[in-house]
């Protein structure tokens, strides 16, 4: 792997084979058979506790999976690797830090210059709408802008492969929208592989290229869906018939397995 | 009754600190009354008529502005303080910070550290004279033993509650070791090690004046043993004095980093 193609983002692949993940006895997802492409916006749709954190985990290389294995490049994933970034579900800002030092946290790990700091960290806090709170601790500030922090951190690696956790759950409707169309701009303008975890349907149709839905228990992929909306997607997609069709198919996927909850707990 | 109530409990400055002189008030003139009730071998007033009693606080100013020998006893046992507490200090809190990263090496000297951190300090110190004898580095010893284990044990217990996702944050980002310490574990730390810090220069204060008692006599401890020899009860209690100024200082002191060291915590505190 060159290091010039890893900078442009172009070889970024992830495979999962046959990956299965168990926290002592719990079985949480198996047999789990994927193919992120490159350049590729992948989100993953699933029940609560179905193991969408967990997955995401273990291709960042933050857990060890059971049974099968997870390559990027071509390289099997055993810990974190250069050019993967996280955003977390829980936000994970460290509280002594400002959102200044929280954002240029993993510039500063990775041994960047000063100067391409300066330069960078400002212009992601700006892009998430974080201008004017840099010298804010994160006890200052509201749920949804720790979680901007959080995505300003992970972008300003400007990784090739970007892996999110529900990144706007705690933000308003409003900003929210915002966000995700901010994201695909972003994203436009330096394509990368996009790992996206979300508990809204319409952002995982709206986002995704492709739309996995987890089932079962343990889990397992249920259905991909391709989604073959226009690009770019906009404000307009929210309006396209097939944008419709598309998120009823997974709203109906997904209920059976709400149903079939209750009826186990019945 | 109402308005009682509010008076009783308003957080105006100068309610407050009026209650504060008050209370000192108070004190000093019951202080005062009792000391001159008594003989001066037993007990001695806070101001006295300087003839059949003498006062608490002339010899306090005589010790302090008009006598070089008091002064350096005074620096004596400063010294023997800082060192004891430096050491303990310089040991303590990287080590703390290293049994919570090493599971097993803090499994193995758990129980230990738990029956240290319990141990009346001064029942150790027959031992550390039979073995050590009467020089000043036995004294440090003393005085670094009772305040280490209070650093000791709330430095740990704080780096044990590093929360698993801020190292989670850390792993994903690649971090190093040493990063790890200097980004989030001496951060998050510091506010759990200053409370220990605090407690133990109450004991290290303690385990001076034992030390100079106990040991070979010197500073503080000397001077407070030559005035109860002689019945000098003014002189004794200035002494006390001296030694109360002592932890009040450091108290306060260690309370300021404290403040400054946990202000991240926000709401949470
Ligand atoms: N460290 C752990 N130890 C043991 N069990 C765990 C651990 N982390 C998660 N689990 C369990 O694994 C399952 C999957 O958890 P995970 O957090 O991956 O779910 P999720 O799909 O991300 O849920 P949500 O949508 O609520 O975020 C849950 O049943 C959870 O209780
Ligand atoms: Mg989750």
């Amino acid at each position: 792997m060159s290091a010039e193609a890893e900078a442009d983002g172009q070889s970024s692949r992830i495979e999962i084979n046959g990956v299965g993940k168990r926290y002592g006895d719990l079985q949480v997802f198996k047999d789990i058979n994927l193919e992120f492409r490159e350049r590729e916006i992948v989100t993953i749709v699933g029940p609560s506790g179905c193991g969408k954190t967990t997955l995401l985990r273990c291709i960042d290389g933050l857990l060890p999976v059971n049974e099968g294995e997870i390559r990027i490049e071509g390289d099997v994933i055993t810990q974190p690797r250069e050019g993967v970034s996280m955003v977390f579900q829980h936000f994970g800002l460290f509280p002594w830090k400002t959102v200044r030092q929280n954002v240029g946290y993993g510039l500063k790990l990775a041994g960047a210059p000063r100067a391409e700091i300066a330069e960078k960290v400002p212009y992601y806090v700006d892009l998430v709408g974080l201008k004017g709170f840099e010298d804010a601790y994160p006890y200052q500030l509201s749920g949804g802008m720790q979680q901007r922090c959080g995505l300003a951190r992970a972008l300003t690696m400007e990784p090739s492969v970007l892996l999110m956790d529900e990144p706007f759950a705690a933000v308003d409707a409003q900003t929210r929208e915002i966000l995700q169309f901010e994201l695909l701009k972003i994203w436009r303008m330096r394509p990368m592989t996009m790992v996206f975890v979300t508990h809204s349907i319409e952002e995982a149709v709206l986002m995704g290229d492709r739309v996995v839905v987890l089932k079962g228990r343990p889990s397992s992929v249920f259905e991909v869906i391709d989604v073959d909306l226009p690009a770019p997607r906009d404000r307009s997609t929210l309006a396209h018939p097939r944008f419709t069709e598309i998120r009823e198919h997974v709203w109906t996927t997904l209920m059976d397995e709400v149903r079939a909850a209750e009826y186990e707990l019945n | 009754m109402d308005r009682v109530l509010t008076f009783v409990n308003s957080d105006r400055a100068y309610v407050r600190w009026g209650t504060v002189l008050l209370a000192l008030l108070a004190g000093g003139l019951l202080w005062e009354v009792v000391g001159l009730q008594f003989n001066q071998a037993i007990m001695a007033p806070l101001i006295g008529d300087g003839v059949d009693h003498p006062g608490t606080l002339p010899r306090l100013g005589r010790y302090l502005f008009d006598d070089p020998e008091y002064l350096l006893s005074l620096l004596q046992s400063i010294q023997l303080f800082a060192t004891g507490f430096g050491l303990a200090l310089l040991i303590a809190l990287p080590f703390g910070i290293i049994l919570a990263r090493l599971v097993m090496l803090r499994v193995a000297l758990e129980s230990y550290i738990l029956m240290l951190y319990v141990t009346p300090m001064i029942a150790l110190i027959p031992f550390i004279l039979s073995i050590l004898g009467f020089d000043f580095w036995p004294k440090v010893l003393v005085v670094y033993l009772f305040a280490f284990f209070p650093i000791l044990y709330n430095t740990l217990e704080g780096a044990r509650s590093v929360k698993p996702e801020m190292l989670e944050v850390a792993k994903s980002f690649r971090s190093s070791e040493f990063a790890i310490w200097t980004d989030i574990l001496i951060p998050y730390t510091l506010p759990f090690a200053l409370t220990g810090i605090r407690q133990a220069a109450g004991r290290a204060l303690v385990g001076m004046v034992a030390a100079e008692f106990f040991l070979s006599t010197s500073g503080l401890g000397e001077e407070l043993q030559t005035a109860s020899r002689n019945f000098d009860m003014a002189g004794v209690l200035a002494t006390i004095l001296v030694i109360t100024g002592l932890g009040i200082s450091f108290m306060k002191i260690a309370g300021v980093f404290e403040q400054k060291y946990s202000a991240w915590r926000g709401l949470d505190r």
